[in-house]
């Protein structure tokens, strides 16, 4: 039997057919969710997988789940077998995920006649909370027993028919249980509007034909990801950067990593060793995180508009020491993992890099998510509500030019909430939200600008922050300044106080919290 | 002439970046005129049109319909207005902060399009209106007038205001409209505009309406005191595909960012239904720019108020149109790498391409002249002579160590191909849809030469030239309803009494508004639901029923519905339609035959590398049922078609051009 073989032209036809099934997800997750991290932040990630769980398509989401979503699906395949109708569900950070609050679905696609999943579809959300000590789930803890509920790959549907049973211990372990009923709803009707479009996919292409374009996108990535390598010079180069502290010690933290390019044998190794062992606080990344963040950076040097998929990956090398801050071991910490120590291994591997690619490569940029979480009871309706958010910074100059004020940065991409939106939704009344003019580093490019934005509490409630680059600052390039650091100011009848980057506080309705983001680092002597 | 007064005259003219077209039905045929654009004063060939029309057909009533790029190059040149941006204090920085999200994920040294309001002109009011409409904290007297100091000292030629929850209780802003009145400066107000909640997105479309109201109020107004010997009334083509009357327009041109793009929409939309083809992608290239579309012809075009226009959100209803910047008078040139380039300057209408008379740089229509894809004395009905030995200077001028000047023009077609060819996969593969399973539609000026190239590297099989291509766009702006929505964010429960209220507020006010217009509207009732506490709605239909069909729409649409949920109604919707009379177009019986009757002149071409025999058509002597094959030149007043070698070309019982390709001519791979 001859193979059918596919031309290019259907080959680019199913790249983007696969990839606007992704985006398609992901338009039914954000536009059903209840969280406002998932409808109005977007902070969420949907891809679609080959049979052995390989990346074949991603929308265009958050970079930090790129490397993690094919880890949550292989742990799948490796504890479940999945039958028609089912869907998995996991957010276990030692198993596949990032940090609790990232739930994440597996569905697979059957076809009709056959005894396995041709396809997978996946979403991942982040929820506003998954139990804990702190509402928002996001608090400085000690370990990962007190971040909240920790779920292995377990079935949520059988067969099309929901578990109430795995339901119900999830929802009597959350804060907010009929929201997150809801957001996991937003998740299955997403994976359901994956499979089919996958199934009816397979019914335009026939079975044989889509896995041989699958195998050819994948490899093309690959073909792609080797010229690049081809294209940077030969070398070895070392970097380290630090983060402040974990919230529990002081720090300072220490990354730092080796980068070896062959483009000889057009492969890298990116090696971790010498990375400061794991951490009492909250701020380890798992393995995956890390993956994530190299795949980032290395994303970033391929020519505009090039699918991604599994192949990318196959030429770069991730060694990451396993006891480290960036593959720490299980009881670990790890909720601040994915949106601190994530962005400092990619300033770590972009300052590795600067050598290599004096053209290409920024200063640092803010270098923190500043994630505010707030838990309390509304009092408008009497039922209990958690929110969270993050607050974008300054990017870093360039050789190409100044950095963008206001900016969220390499390994989130996530919206703001409007103020309009987040007032209908929550007992706060937004008092200011601006840039914060001069805290982008000096330099012949300077950096881009952080914001303000300041909130007062109309009921009392916890609130926690999570950020870093309050102590370290983003640094400059090529003899450009760093930026200013961010800095959490708490007013209490007037009085005020600033707060560590780290903290979480028990406040009274009419308390305001004022974060400034930090700026982006300068490039270049300014003349 | 034969002059008949008592005609009420309907002309419809769509002003490109080179030529005006206008259609016109005069004896209940369809007639063309074509003029060349005066962008420096684009009224002035709208004017002579009419002249020209009403000494043809005479009229003692008027209607002229317009589509007008007035906003579209403003915005696309930053050429709008100064303007005042004013809001709640705490949230100047509100256009420059956007959603805090960057373009392109890994891309760092892309960003968000700079604010078209400058930094210093943004102004904070200390005031606020809560959620619920409740005020908060009203602004002082003296606050008041301090803005009206710094927006005076800001020297703005326009004022755009929105305040965080304006469409709650628009008392503030209407406080600032009586504060600032004495100035004398145009104000856009949001809770007018658009009275709907998410505040970036609003202030977005707020300001971008004050950037472009002085303009649009100018031109209008030149254009009405050019008509009223006419005694003529003037509406204006919407983004949304409806039009609406340029008063309302002069004062919300932020509905006219796609007013020419959206009439190709709809000609082609009104095309491809009578010749019975389901899925058309439109392809329209006009002097300056290429318009595309994805059509299915068995629906409404689809509108979205989550629209952008060069990174900037704008929030009232526009057609889903992908832009591309080259055009038939896209200059060629020799870049840094010396690589050939053409677009995105444009040699526009003056001084125009090289070979028209005046212009000195080549242009992609010189480059179709020398191919013989164009004929010299075959050009808009032969009303224009072209200089082939302008166009041979100007690419002789280019460099790039060429072969031939003949080798040089087919490069500069084959790069513009190539940029319209990004376009059009933009609207279909990347969005996951086969352009194999397509019809190309081609218009404008420019389309139809181009087609046939476009539709072999792109794997479609099939093009259709509609009658008068040149035109499509007018022809769509003649057939165009007269449409406006009316809305306003409320967040209510399904049974709140509230909703009825707000309905018929919107009602009353649509059918003022269309009163104004002398005309009395269909309204239709529709809301915007979600369930309780999520971030999206679904737009259903108002009437029994609706909560039950949200719930069947979100399950069909996102693949769940929970009937047990609460949900709510976050903005009431009233469409206004006055609907347009379309005359039947008459099918003539096909009869078979090979065009010789239409052939007027023996042509050589320059094809893949050499020079080919080619034979010249007249469009207007082809009749239905006529068949022949490439390669071809069809020539018309409004436009010309090339035919390349393997190629047919049938006429339809419409008087559409059907093109199709032998097989091979097809590029299997639609390639990257």
């Amino acid at each position: 039997m001859s193979l059918p073989v596919l031309d290019a032209a259907e080959i680019a036809v199913l790249g983007h057919a696969l990839h606007s099934i992704a985006v398609e997800m992901g338009a039914a997750l954000r536009r059903t969710a209840f969280s406002p991290n998932i409808k109005e932040r977007r902070d969420y990630s949907s891809a679609v997988f080959n049979s052995d769980g390989d990346l074949i398509a991603m929308g265009d989401d958050m970079p930090v789940h790129l490397g993690s979503m094919p880890m949550s699906v292989s742990a799948v395949l490796a504890t479940l077998r999945l039958a028609p109708g089912d869907v998995a569900l996991l957010n276990d950070p030692y198993c596949g995920g990032t940090h609790l609050p990232d739930i994440t679905m597996v569905a697979p696609v059957f076809l009709p006649g056959k005894a396995k999943p041709a396809f997978y579809v996946a979403n991942r959300a982040h929820h506003a909370d998954v139990g804990g000590m702190y509402p928002g789930s996001m608090g400085p803890c000690r370990e990962i027993a007190q971040e909240g509920i920790r779920i292995p790959p377990v079935k949520l549907m059988h067969a099309g028919k929901m578990d109430s049973q795995v339901l119900a211990i999830l929802l009597a372990n959350v804060r907010t249980p009929k929201e997150r009923e809801g957001d996991l709803t937003a998740q299955l009707g997403a994976c359901r509007v994956g499979v089919a479009r996958m199934q009816e996919l397979v019914r335009r292409f026939g079975h044989a034909r889509l896995s041989r374009g699958v195998c050819a996108l994948i490899d093309g990535s690959e073909r792609l990801m080797r010229s690049v390598l081809a294209s940077l010079p030969a070398g070895k180069w070392q970097a380290e950067d630090f983060l402040d502290d974990d919230g529990v010690r002081p720090g300072p933290i220490g990354i730092r990593v080796t980068l070896r390019n062959d483009p000889r044998h057009r492969r890298a190794v990116v090696d971790f060793a010498g990375t400061d062992p794991q951490v009492p606080g909250s701020i380890n990344a798992v393995y995956a995180i890390t993956w994530s963040a190299v795949f980032y950076v290395f994303r970033c040097l391929l020519p505009p508009g090039a699918i991604a998929t599994a192949g990318l990956m196959r030429p770069v090398k991730v060694i990451a020491p396993e006891g480290t801050i960036v593959n720490a071991l299980p009881p670990a910490a790890v909720a601040g993992g994915n949106v601190e120590t994530s962005q400092r291994i990619v300033d770590t591997l972009l300052r590795a890099l600067a050598p290599a690619l004096p053209a290409r490569i920024p200063a640092a940029s803010s270098g923190t998510m500043n994630n505010l979480t707030i838990g309390g009871i509304d009092p408008r309706s009497n039922l209990p509500f958690t929110y969270y958010e993050t607050i974008a910074g300054g990017l870093g100059g360039s050789p190409v030019g100044p950095g963008a004020s206001g900016h969220h940065a390499h390994m989130t991409n996530s919206q703001n909430t409007p103020v309009e939106a987040l007032e209908y939704a929550y007992p706060f009344r937004m008092v200011r939200y601006a840039l914060r003019r001069g805290s982008g580093g000096a330099g012949l490019h300077r950096g881009g600008d952080g914001l303000v934005r300041e909130i007062e509490l109309l009921g009392d409630a916890q609130v926690t922050i999570l950020a870093d680059r309050r102590q370290t600052q983003p640094w400059g390039l090529a003899g450009g300044e760093a930026a200013a650091p961010g800095k959490t100011t708490l007013i209490v009848n007037g009085v005020e106080s600033v707060l560590p980057g780290k903290c979480t506080r028990e406040l009274p309705a009419g308390a305001r919290l004022r974060i400034e983001s930090p700026g982006g680092g300068g490039w270049g002597v300014n003349q | 002439m034969t002059r008949r007064p008592n005609q009420r005259l309907i002309i419809a003219i769509d002003t490109g970046g080179t030529f005006t077209d206008c259609v016109y039905r005069a004896d209940g045929k369809l007639e063309v005129l074509k003029l060349p654009s005066t962008p420096e004063n684009p009224a002035a060939a709208i004017l002579e049109a009419i002249e020209k029309i009403v000494q043809r057909v005479g009229a003692n009533s008027i209607e002229v319909r317009h589509g007008t790029t007035v906003a579209t190059n403003a915005l696309l040149e930053r050429k709008g207005a100064r303007v005042a941006f004013v809001t709640t204090a705490g949230f100047e920085d509100t256009l420059a902060i956007g959603r805090q999200a960057r373009p392109s994920l890994y891309d760092w040294d892309l960003h968000r399009p700079a604010p078209i309001v400058e930094e210093h002109s943004c102004f904070g009011l200390r005031e606020r209106i809560g959620p619920d409409g409740a005020v908060l904290h009203p602004p002082t007297k003296a606050a008041l007038k301090e803005l009206r100091r710094q927006v005076q000292s800001s020297q703005a030629e326009s004022v755009a205001v929105s305040l965080l929850f304006s469409f709650a209780n628009p008392a503030h802003e209407r406080a600032i409209e009586s504060a600032l009145a004495s100035l004398g400066l145009p104000l856009s107000l949001s809770h007018q505009i658009l009275p709907e909640f998410r505040e970036f997105e609003r202030a977005s479309t707020v300001a971008l309406n004050a950037y472009l109201s002085p303009s649009m109020a100018s031109y209008i107004g030149s254009l009405e005191k050019g008509l009223a010997k006419w005694h003529a009334r003037l509406s204006i083509m919407q983004s949304s595909g409806g039009i609406l009357s340029a008063r309302s327009v002069a004062r919300e041109p932020v509905r006219t960012i796609l007013s020419g793009p959206a009439g190709g929409v709809i000609g082609a939309l009104s095309v491809a239904r009578a010749a019975g083809i389901h899925r058309v992608i439109s392809f329209d290239m006009g002097g300056t720019s290429t318009d595309v579309a994805l059509l299915d012809a068995t629906g409404e075009p689809p509108t979205s108020t989550e629209g952008e226009v060069a990174g900037l959100p704008i929030s009232v209803p526009m057609l889903d149109i992908h832009t591309a910047g080259a055009g038939g008078g896209s200059l060629a040139w020799i870049d840094a790498a010396s690589a050939l380039q053409v677009g995105p300057q444009s040699a526009g209408a003056d001084p125009g391409p090289a070979c028209y008379g005046r212009g000195e740089h080549a242009t992609v229509t010189d480059a179709n002249l020398i191919l013989g894809r164009l004929h010299p004395a075959h050009f808009l009905g032969g009303a224009m002579r072209l200089d082939e030995s302008r166009s041979r200077r100007a690419l002789g001028s280019v460099g790039g160590g060429f072969r031939s000047v003949e080798d040089l023009a087919e490069g500069i077609v084959r790069v513009a191909n190539a940029r319209m060819e990004s376009a059009l996969r933009r609207v279909s593969i990347e969005r996951g849809h086969d352009p194999r399973a397509f019809t190309l539609l081609a218009f404008g000026g420019a389309g139809p030469l181009h087609a046939c190239a476009l539709a072999s590297a792109l794997g479609i099989r099939r093009v259709l030239v509609p009658a008068v291509p040149g035109a499509l766009s007018a022809l769509g702006i003649l057939h165009a309803d007269l449409r406006r929505e009316f809305s306003r964010t409320v967040m209510l429960a399904p049974g709140s009494p509230r909703i009825n209220t707000v309905f018929r507020e919107l009602e009353e006010e649509a059918r003022k508004a269309f009163h104004a217009e002398g005309s009395r509207p269909t309204l239709t009732c529709a809301a915007d639901l979600r369930y309780q506490g999520q971030g999206y709605e679904l737009r259903i239909g108002w009437g029994t029923g609706a909560v039950t069909r949200f719930h069947r729409l979100h399950a069909r649409a996102y693949g769940y519905a929970d009937s047990t949920r609460a949900v709510e109604i976050v903005t009431l919707r009233v469409q206004a339609v006055a609907k347009t009379r379309r005359p039947k177009q008459p099918q003539v019986a096909l009869k078979r035959g090979d065009g010789q009757s239409a052939r007027i002149a023996s042509h050589r071409v320059f094809e893949e590398g050499r020079w080919r025999r080619a034979a010249i058509y007249d469009r207007t002597l082809l009749r239905p049922g006529d068949r022949f094959s490439g390669p071809a030149v069809i020539a018309e007043l409004s436009a010309t078609t090339y035919l390349p070698m393997g190629w047919a070309a049938t006429v339809d019982g419409s008087g559409n051009l059907l093109l199709t390709a032998r097989k091979s001519k097809l590029n299997s791979g639609v390639p990257r």
